[in-house]
């Protein structure tokens, strides 16, 4: 009898485990896909979409973990259901980059100021049929962007520039603001 | 009966309580697939790319994380010293030694959930590769700790565990890290405040 309970109880146990096993790789794999805190989800809490908003600074409106003190990086919400999205600023830093993902925060594409022209920042992204559209006709004022295609519907831009010291922030955060986040 | 009510909450508390706890230990023990370690130091290059494994993924949405790209950096993570020992907030450190190729990098501890440490309510602890002073044959010895230091020194304000963050960018090292290990600085333990 007593040998019966207790055989019952390893098995349950066991059994137990393999729950275990089967509720981890179910949470684990719904998390992305349910999270209200991911970054897309508190960034559409706090700008709508086509608006540049900073995710880190020295104000502590930091929500990125592992940031990095020394960069400025501010982030905007794009979809491409009814025009390009496009990125641009004006001013020269010692350095900046840009690295597009889609919704969930997978990165499409990256570059820095090295790999664009003069060192200006201006991305466009596009789906593949508007980049169609793009190609048959370039106009004048795209010659000088970077060109991002995606099949993705919606994403997220980030803009980082490095502030080397106190000096230099002014700087940055001049360029960080005269950067637009626009729908063309 | 009733001991069959008993092994159904047994199976259900094993099953939803290890099953939850062990995504959340997961997800905070900062492991994960596809990690690269180079001494004391560990870089996840592949955490925002589409061969991300599905524990960077899960880490992503919940910390909203958005990686730094490739073409714009990687950050490595040292959480010990290179003796093995835990990095503690009472102790002095050295990191001593070179860092690969890359346009610039910077130094800065960090708390275990990867929270930067401050010294003051305006300053950040954290150093980078063109403040820096350097020996002649161009290593370095930066002093992370409580106590001041002459040349590089980080101060550190707080006794609890750390984690050291190193990030580099603009570089090729993903693509080149076999050959990186001695590029990389040790990290020294030079004493630690008696409590």
């Amino acid at each position: 009898m007593l040998g019966a309970a207790m055989s019952r109880t390893i098995y349950t146990i066991l059994l137990g485990l393999v729950g275990a096993a089967v509720v981890h790789l179910a949470v684990l794999l719904l998390v992305p896909i349910y999270s209200e805190r991911d970054a897309w989800s508190r960034l559409s809490e706090r700008a709508p979409l086509f608006a540049l908003s900073p995710i880190t600074g020295p104000d502590g409106t930091l929500f990125s973990r592992a940031a990095d003190p020394l960069l400025t990086a501010a982030a905007c919400r794009f979809a491409l259901g009814t025009g390009i999205a496009r990125v641009a600023a004006a001013g020269t830093v010692p350095y900046w980059a840009v690295s597009v993902h889609d919704r969930f925060g997978q990165e499409i594409y990256s570059f820095n100021d090295r790999t664009a022209t003069d060192r200006q920042l201006d991305v466009v992204i596009a789906s593949p049929a508007q980049m169609v559209e793009l190609r048959k006709e370039l106009p004048e004022e795209y010659e000088n962007s970077v060109f991002v295609e995606t099949d993705q519907r919606e994403g997220i831009v980030v803009v980082r520039a490095f502030v080397p010291d106190q000096s230099w922030s002014g700087v940055v955060s001049s360029f960080i603001e005269s950067a637009a986040c626009r729908q063309e | 009966m009733l001991r069959t009510i008993a092994l159904t909450l047994i199976f259900l508390l094993i099953s939803l309580g290890g099953g939850i706890s062990s995504v959340w230990y997961t997800l905070n023990a900062n492991v994960g697939f596809g990690a690269i370690r180079i001494g004391v130091w560990t870089a996840f290059p592949q955490e925002g790319s589409n061969d991300a494994d599905p524990y960077s993924v899960a880490r992503r949405a919940r910390d909203a994380k958005l990686p730094l790209g490739r073409a714009v950096g990687l950050s490595f993570f040292a959480n010990t010293d290179s003796d093995g020992q835990t990095l503690s907030g009472q102790c002095n450190y050295q990191l001593v030694g070179n860092v690969p190729q890359a346009r610039f990098w910077t130094i800065y501890p960090a708390s275990p959930s990867l929270e930067p440490l401050k010294t003051s309510a305006y300053r950040n602890a954290v150093l980078h590769s063109q403040q820096l002073l350097r020996r002649q044959d161009s290593s370095f010895v930066i002093s992370i700790g409580p106590d001041p230091a002459a040349g590089n020194w980080i101060s550190v304000t707080q006794p609890n565990q750390m984690v050291f963050v190193l990030t580099l960018y603009d570089t090729q090292i993903a693509s080149t890290v076999a050959s990186a290990e001695r590029e990389f600085p040790a990290i020294v333990n030079v004493g630690c405040r008696d409590e």
